[in-house]
């Protein structure tokens, strides 16, 4: 994470996101799946070929694509089809852009159920007799059971979560590294799934993104750095206000 | 002229040559790498530092950051929206200076009509237009925050002082000034070894100075899990960030 200032001289704190060897791997069409709209499998960082079951293997060697450590679906509308084996870029986004970032959280192994769900406890002194971060009361008299999803204690973390909205500052096609506004589920390091936002306010934000995607070999040549027009790029003198 | 006890003329001594000292010369370069280029210690790709270390160095080229430690005064002068002039010019010693990356910060302190003021600046921030050093003294500790519970006269600083003139070569004078303290509490027990405070006159009983060992942690230096040795770490960058800034 790092800190990116604005050209009014405000701060904000920025995720970096590398793209690292991304493949289109398989089309499923709307009947094959049986939903709405086609859907694309993609698959992420390579990883080890060995250790794993033919049936698994299968997929990667039709689309031609060393072994991917992470497969995600993406829904995605007959026009905007990708070739299965087509390596995408971090250029697929432009700075402006909103995006939805989904990733499993960092796994804190069994927790009470005061970090878990935010209960307050009891206190520490005052006569309490070995309750302090007890949840107390489960349920009432009359209902004279438990209901289900009761919130109590149990593994917490290490699912998946998605942050929503985040603003895409900065794009370095060189290294394939998207600059996401605010923080993201997962550790560091960890493989993260990026999607152009859902959000209904998002809308209409996309102004001529590529389209299916960015191509590498194409005659596009993009600079080193893509930033929006309110960052502060370094190059510039510092900030004055007048 | 001169002539020796025998009568006869002495021969033509000439004087000795004199020994010309190349100041410029002999002393070696002084290499300074800020603190805040050393990464920490950690699981995070390298990728991400040199990338950060890029947009530092792209930002020096344009504003110069001057070399400072903990000890100097520094005078910073930022863009402020609701000041007079829209600019806002700060006096003070630098206290500490945290954080690694574009993150890096240091604190300045001053005392400014009876009330003391620190105030914590980004080395990167864009509104920053200045910073000059006026006066350059290291002290002999890391850190100055004792400082807020010393006497206050050892945090003022004359807002109107002039910058004082070095040459580039120099060796940092340190200042070993002993600062007196205000009576306890403190807001640390800066007599305690954990702090290992070199720069406090401490004037309390021997009692409380016994009592304060009581806390030594003398295992901590041999501890091999806390090693990191930045030496070759800080001679790469440090050799990546000069040819970057001759560019």
């Amino acid at each position: 994470m790092m800190p990116i200032w604005t050209k009014s001289g405000k701060k904000h704190a920025v995720t970096l996101l590398k793209v690292q060897d991304c493949h289109v791997l398989k089309y499923i069409s709307k009947e094959e799946s049986g939903g709405k709209t086609a859907k694309l499998l993609v698959g992420g960082k390579n990883g080890s070929p060995f250790f794993k079951s033919e049936s698994a293997m299968e997929i990667f060697r039709e689309a031609g694509v060393p072994r991917k450590q992470k497969i995600s679906i993406f829904n995605v509308t007959d026009d905007a089809l990708v070739k299965p084996g087509t390596p995408l870029y971090a250029a697929h986004f432009r700075p402006g852009q909103f995006v939805d970032v989904t990733a499993k959280t960092i796994g804190k192994g069994f927790q009470g159920v005061m970090k878990r769900w935010g209960f307050k406890g009891q206190p520490a002194s005052h006569g309490q007799t070995k309750t302090h971060r007890r949840p107390g009361a489960i349920s009432t008299n009359k209902a004279s059971k438990v209901y289900r999803g009761k919130k109590m204690p149990g593994k917490m973390g290490n699912i998946y979560r998605t942050a929503l909205g985040l603003k895409v500052w900065r794009i370095n096609t060189k290294h394939d590294i998207i600059y996401v506004n605010g923080s993201v589920p997962g550790h560091t390091n960890c493989l993260v799934k990026i999607r152009d936002s859902k959000l209904p306010t998002y809308k209409d934000c996309n102004k001529n993104p590529p389209f299916p995607t960015f191509f590498a070999d194409g005659d596009e040549k993009l600079p080193e750095d893509l930033y929006d027009e309110e960052v502060f790029q370094f190059t510039d003198p510092s900030v004055t206000y007048t | 002229c001169r002539t020796s006890s025998d009568g006869k003329p002495t021969e033509f001594q000439p004087p000795p040559k004199p020994i010309i000292i190349d100041k410029l010369k002999q002393i070696e370069e002084r290499r300074f790498l800020s603190p805040e280029f050393v990464p920490p210690r950690g699981r995070t790709d390298p990728l991400k530092f040199y990338i950060e270390r890029k947009d530092m160095i792209q930002r020096r080229k344009v504003f110069n950051i001057p070399e400072f430690y903990v000890g100097h005064i520094l005078a910073v002068t930022t863009a402020d929206l609701y000041a007079k002039d829209k600019v806002n010019r700060f006096v003070g010693i630098c206290i500490q200076r945290g954080g690694k990356g574009l993150g890096a910060t240091f604190v300045l302190r001053n005392v400014i009509e009876d009330q003391g003021v620190e105030i914590c600046y980004e080395l990167y921030n864009p509104r920053i237009q200045a910073i000059e050093v006026l006066k350059l003294e290291k002290r002999l500790d890391d850190h100055l925050l004792y400082l807020r519970d010393a006497l206050p006269e050892y945090s003022t600083v004359d807002v109107n002082m002039k910058p004082e003139t070095h040459l580039e070569n120099d060796e940092i004078p340190v200042n070993k000034l002993q600062v007196r303290m205000k009576p306890k509490p403190w807001s640390k027990r800066w007599e305690r070894p954990k702090y290992n405070i070199k720069g406090i006159k401490f004037e309390l009983p021997e009692k409380t100075m016994e009592e304060a060992k009581k806390w030594r942690q003398p295992w901590l230096e041999f501890d091999m899990l806390r090693e990191y040795d930045t030496s070759k770490i800080e001679e790469k960058i440090w050799k990546e960030v000069n040819e970057e800034l001759k560019k």
